[in-house]
């Protein structure tokens, strides 16, 4: 197997994935995806308070936090028929908008950049140069040849210590790292802004919710962020102006930074809207309800799915037709590993048949992976924010075919450039801004209602069990960063009978299924050319692209 | 030919009523404490702030009540002393015991006679003293919590850690409704007694005395 | 005459501020930093040269590794703000190692754990977040094909000293709750032994984070800690004996539900479950993400995410006082035991009358 490779661990992402290979002519010819991590959670949450249930589920991922609460609780509501108020509506959109917004931005410029800027090519860089590039594409106030110098300085510094601690033993001066030194020079000077931001932006999470990662707020039937303009206890009008400026800070920093930083980097990296094309389908649960407690029709982005890459075709979802396979993962079902299962039917039996530790290689012939995989109608899809960006295109959102257009114009490439690398990590961009755009909207709906004099934030009607059916089954989705999110619950008697999550990372890092057909990351590496097979960076920047999340994907 | 015999001496006597006075109020204010039922609208009450004073007060009142009763668990006479309490621990105990339940339930007629405790309320006591030290000893291990590093926490605070504080907290309120569950069972019996013996049961832990059948002495 | 120019005894030497200057770091943000970190540390403002020349002098190697983690502690780490992580990483420490950030991949990522393992044997502080599975020799956690138990048996053999970032890592967390699938535990079960400081939390709060680290560069050892391993200058204190709302309690007043006016009064949580009472933790006093707030100042109980096994014993969340083990999710135990008081009642009310009617009952004397 001489042209066999394993890139374990892929860094940069939330958890423990692993990547085999297989190489010919400087190609990915196959290739399989793996998850070596695996907690139980789904098994832990049986027998216990399904009111308790989003405190757990939101330890599925520290990196989305907000995302399994959300579907969690609306898991729950679905199942017990609860309307949430107003208050909760939009309160939940404002923590689910910040925290697209926030995660996108840590993923472009601390997860991804790394596998199209050079570091250590930035310390070639003339400050004037980069000043004037940074100003032709922005008017962003940091962007004097002082500032760039001072940058410039401070790496310089560091590697001076000769001690490069986390940057070390990287790719640097790969052939395929494309970048003039003065754009890497203003991408690590975005870098360490974006580090500096995304604390702050974040805190919204904290005057919402209390703390970030894993807020405490959520409830089933709203939250527990008390809204009152009288009271210094709740959310009051000078929590709604703080968060007027730090939502407003967001948005300033993804309009006049991180996309003129992608469309000033994508030019570089034409070849890539050729490259990680994947499955071709795509679902999106939709979100963001602009009316009711959860009315799935005012949802800001639309629900949909895509067949073959036919965006022209907008298909509805039908939940009945997810299922689950454990063909190739470590699992079995009661009824046979051939099978598929719908989620409220769903097993977890853990059943460990790989090699035992320490091992070389995988047994990609058999199980091979803690991740499930899921299928629409039978069919692997492709989820996350380029998804969610197609089915939006496709049903005529006017801000989302704006914006599309809009980056597709400036790069001067056609639609057909989405279903790729870089059309999946142009899609996020365009995902971010909507977004970062949309926020100051419901926080204004908030005040607004506020203003009304309506302060509830909880319904409790139905918070006390002896209000429950002795039998009750629910689903709730969420469109979180990395896309499709869907939990389903049964409750018995006032307990967790059965909980199962499928989660983006799921659908896109799951292994074959029965019939064999890839899932979405081993799809999307067929054909992908490797310069250097010891030094893969070329499959970095595919499965970057996707900005997996171990730990949600397999929980 | 009834005689009068001095059976409650004064120590057990006392803390048998410090001990009821105290339930008491550890039961009200600790209810009080777990399901504080009264919801004031001013911040200038303090009625969380006094229960619990007053049930750490009563805590200290209880918990050195009981170490007295102990302490006169061996300086006492025949009726106080520990053997009283472990009829099991003899034959003569066990005829006790058989007889007692076989009267209680039913089975038989005769009750077997005591002029102390009877051997099944021996046997209840001791269970109840074992209940009054775990209220003590979870009570000041909650209560430890507040200083760590303080007397009672080094005490008993390596108990958190095994049980775990809400551990140690259930245990603490299942115990009390434990403790009112005997107590409703005691008084009744207490009276059943009274009647039954017609030997002034009720009346001695006032007084101290009991009529008792000349030939038993 | 006394020197009026003479430095006070809190100020940072001017070597130290020029070799932060140099690197990078205002004065401002690095005087800021070092006092800061002293309170958090609740040592005396005399030390913060102290500090500052430790944090100055030595960019002591650090290697974070992630296990049965959901990375929320890792991300904790990256809102630190006194210093940011951008800081830490560029100036305080030497990060060898972390999935999260680092620039390497495969094999050549932990190579460089290896290399920085061999080198700095004994010297280099360990970060573990989240729990080790040792169920069926391993295999519910590997990295590069090596399991999670010899990966963290190694690395912590060789530490400096290991700092458990989580719940998970500290005390098993949420992989080891009921029915623990994977045979997950804490570091210090793995380890039992090793140098280990625990700091708990669901995530772990970055401030008490950035403070043990000062505290060993500073003094060379781990600060003293309480019977779970965790630093007392983190977790000597009660949540509820910190707690703003702990006057709402004293006086007797409850939110009753979420959203009712005491709610938005900001009431005492208790009866909604507030699990502050039994948990100890900093959260009230240094709060989240730069002081903004904490879980009780945001209207939600406290679930006691720094105490060994919360999931299992501070839940239901929603509730004081656990389920009494075998009755129904509705039962409390205040129905219990009312139930079981009525019993008793009524079993002797009808003993009594059985009793009475009953005639020609003797002593065995008579
Ligand atoms: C017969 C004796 C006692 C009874 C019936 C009793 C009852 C109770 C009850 C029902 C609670 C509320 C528990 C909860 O739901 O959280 C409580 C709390 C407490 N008790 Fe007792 N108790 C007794 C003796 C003691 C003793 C001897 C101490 C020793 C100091 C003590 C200290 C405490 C403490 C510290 C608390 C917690 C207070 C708080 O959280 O603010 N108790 N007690
Ligand atoms: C009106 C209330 C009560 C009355 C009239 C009463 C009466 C008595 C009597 C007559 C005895 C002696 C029993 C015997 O001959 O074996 C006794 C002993 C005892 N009672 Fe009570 N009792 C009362 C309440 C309670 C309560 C509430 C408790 C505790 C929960 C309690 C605990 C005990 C104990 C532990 C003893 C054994 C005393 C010793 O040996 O130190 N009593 N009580
Ligand atoms: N995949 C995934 Fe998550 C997200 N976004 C959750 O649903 O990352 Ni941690
Ligand atoms: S302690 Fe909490 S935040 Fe940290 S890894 Fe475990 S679940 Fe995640
Ligand atoms: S809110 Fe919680 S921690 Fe604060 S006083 Fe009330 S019970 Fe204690
Ligand atoms: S839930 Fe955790 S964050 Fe603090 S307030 Fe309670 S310890
Ligand atoms: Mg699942």
């Amino acid at each position: 197997m001489a042209n066999k490779i394993a890139v374990d661990p892929i860094t940069r992402i939330e958890g423990h994935l692993r990547i085999e290979a297989q190489l010919e002519g400087g190609k990915i010819v196959n290739a399989w995806s793996s998850s070596t991590a695996f907690r139980g959670i789904e098994t832990i949450l049986k027998g216990r308070d399904p009111r308790d249930a989003h405190h757990f589920t939101q330890r599925f991922c520290g990196v989305c936090t907000t995302v399994h609460s959300m579907a969690s609780i609306r898991a729950v509501e679905d199942a017990l028929k609860i309307e949430i108020p107003t208050n909760a509506r939009l309160i939940r959109n404002l923590i689910m908008g910040i925290q697209n917004v926030q995660d996108h931005v840590i993923h472009f410029y601390h997860l991804h950049a790394l596998d199209w800027v050079d570091i250590t090519s930035a310390l070639a860089a003339d400050p004037a140069a980069t000043s004037k590039l940074a100003q032709s594409i922005s008017d962003w106030p940091k962007s004097s040849t002082d500032y760039f110098k001072g940058v410039k300085e401070r790496i310089a510094a560091f590697v001076n210590t000769g001690r490069l601690g986390p940057f070390q033993n990287a790719y640097w001066g790969h052939s395929a790292y494309k970048l003039p030194p003065e754009a890497n020079l203003m991408a690590v000077a975005h870098y360490l802004e974006a580090l500096e931001w995304q604390k702050d932006v974040i805190k919204i999470h904290a005057i919402l919710g209390s703390k970030n990662p894993h807020p405490q707020t959520f409830l089933v039937g709203g939250v527990a962020s008390p809204v009152d303009p009288n009271s210094q206890n709740g959310i009051n009008a000078d929590k709604i102006a703080l968060m007027m400026k730090l939502f407003k800070k967001a948005r300033d920093f993804v309009e006049k930074v991180y996309i003129p930083d992608l469309l000033a980097v994508a030019p570089f990296y034409t070849d890539w809207a050729g490259i990680g094309g994947g499955v071709g389908n795509f679902l999106s649960y939709g979100d963001f309800p602009e009316s009711g407690g959860n009315d799935v029709d005012s949802y800001f982005f639309p629900r949909g799915i895509i067949l073959g890459k036919d965006i022209a075709n907008v298909l509805p979802v039908d939940e009945r037709l997810i299922t689950e396979y454990v063909t190739n993962s470590w699992y079995n079902y009661s009824g046979g590993d051939n099978k598929g299962l719908h989620p409220y039917q769903g097993e977890t039996n853990h059943n460990y048949t790989g090699p035992k530790p320490p091992y070389k290689w995988l047994d990609t012939d058999g199980k091979y992976s803690w991740v499930k995989s899921p299928r629409y109608n039978d069919q692997p899809m492709e989820v996350g924010p380029l998804a969610r960006i197609l089915v939006a295109y496709g049903a005529g959102v006017p801000e989302v075919k704006g914006a599309v257009d809009f980056v597709l114009n400036t790069l001067g490439v056609g639609a057909g450039a989405l279903f790729s690398t870089l059309g999946r990590t142009a899609a996020r961009g365009v995902d971010c801004l909507i977004l970062a755009q949309r926020n100051e909207k419901w926080l204004n709906e908030l005040a607004a209602n506020i203003g009304r004099g309506d302060y509830e934030v909880h319904n409790k009607e139905r918070w006390d069990p002896s209000t429950w059916p002795s039998e009750a089954q629910g689903y709730g989705t969420h469109e979180a960063p990395r896309g499709a999110l869907g939990h389903w619950i049964r409750i018995e008697n006032g307990k967790i009978a059965n909980y199962q999550a499928v989660v983006p990372s799921t659908w896109n890092a799951g292994p074959r299924d029965a019939a064999g057909q890839m899932g979405p990351y081993e799809a999307a590496l067929i054909g992908t050319p490797i310069a250097d097979p010891n030094k893969p960076v070329e499959i970095l920047r595919t499965i970057h692209s996707f900005d997996p999340c171990l730990a949600c994907a397999v929980h | 030919m009834l005689k009068v015999t001095y059976v409650w001496e004064w120590p057990v006597r006392i803390t048998h009523w410090v001990n009821v006075i105290s339930i008491v109020v550890l039961s009200v204010t600790g209810y009080y404490i777990g399901d504080p039922f009264i919801t004031v609208q001013s911040t200038d009450q303090y009625v969380m702030g006094w229960m619990r004073a007053i049930h750490f007060a009563f805590a200290y009142a209880f918990s050195l009540s009981i170490l007295v009763r102990l302490i006169w668990a061996i300086f006492g006479n025949e009726y106080a002393k520990f053997k009283a309490f472990f009829p099991w621990a003899s034959k003569e105990g066990w005829k006790h015991i058989v007889g007692t339940f076989c009267y209680y339930t039913f089975l038989k007629k005769e009750l077997p006679h005591a002029v102390g405790h009877n051997a099944l309320a021996g046997m209840a006591y001791s269970g109840v003293f074992v209940l009054f030290m775990v209220q003590v000893v979870t009570g000041f291990a909650l209560y430890g919590q507040f200083a760590p590093g303080s007397g009672w926490d080094n005490v008993f605070g390596s108990l958190l850690v095994t049980f775990g504080a809400q551990g140690m907290r259930l245990t603490h309120h299942v115990v009390m409704w434990l403790l009112i569950g005997f107590s409703i069972h005691h008084v009744y019996s207490g009276w059943l007694m009274d009647i039954k013996e017609k030997n002034g049961t009720l009346g001695s832990i006032f007084g101290g005395y009991k009529f008792v059948e000349r030939e038993d002495n | 005459m006394k020197d009026l120019k003479a430095p006070t005894p809190v100020s940072i030497p001017e070597e130290t501020l020029r070799k932060a200057e140099a690197r990078g770091v205002s004065r401002r943000d690095f005087i800021k930093f070092c006092t800061a970190t002293t309170a958090t540390l609740a040592l005396p403002m005399t030390l913060v040269p102290k500090v500052a020349q430790a944090v100055e002098d030595n960019r002591v190697p650090v290697i974070w590794v992630e296990y049965q983690s959901c990375s929320g502690d890792s991300e904790a780490f990256l809102r630190s703000n006194q210093p940011t992580a951008g800081d830490i990483i560029l100036d305080f420490i030497s990060l060898e190692y972390s999935e999260v950030v680092m620039a390497a991949a495969g094999h050549l990522a932990e190579e460089a754990k290896h290399a920085a393992m061999k080198k700095y044997a004994g010297k280099y502080v360990l970060v573990v977040e989240g729990s080790i599975p040792t169920g069926d020799g391993g295999v519910y956690c590997t990295t590069g094909g090596i399991s999670a138990v010899d990966s963290c048996k190694e690395l912590v053999k060789n530490a400096a000293a290991t700092i458990c970032v989580g719940s998970c890592s500290s005390f098993g967390g949420i992989p080891a709750a009921a029915p623990n699938p994977t045979g997950a535990v804490s570091v210090m079960d793995l380890v039992p032994g090793a140098p280990i400081i625990n700091l708990p939390g669901c995530p772990v709060n970055a401030q008490n984070f950035t403070a043990t680290v000062v505290h060993f560069l500073t003094f060379g050892s781990l600060p003293a800690t309480d019977r779970l391993g965790r630093p007392k200058f983190g977790y000597g204190k009660r949540i509820h004996d910190n707690c703003e709302r702990r006057g709402h309690f004293d006086a007797g007043q409850y939110a009753e539900a979420f959203g009712d006016a005491a709610h938005r009064d900001g009431h005492c949580l208790y009866k909604l479950g507030c699990k502050g009472p039994e948990t100890f933790h900093n959260c009230p006093t240094v709060r989240y993400n730069e002081g903004v707030s904490w879980p009780v100042m945001s209207g939600h109980g406290c679930i006691g995410c720094s105490e060994p096994q919360f999931w299992d014993t501070m839940t239901p969340f929603y509730r004081r006082l656990p389920k009494v083990p075998g009755f129904g999710v509705e039962a409390s135990v205040d129905k219990i035991g009312l139930g079981l008081a009525a019993a008793t009642a009524v079993a002797f009310g009808a003993h009594g009358v059985m009793s009475a009617v009953r005639g020609g009952d003797k002593s065995d004397k008579d």
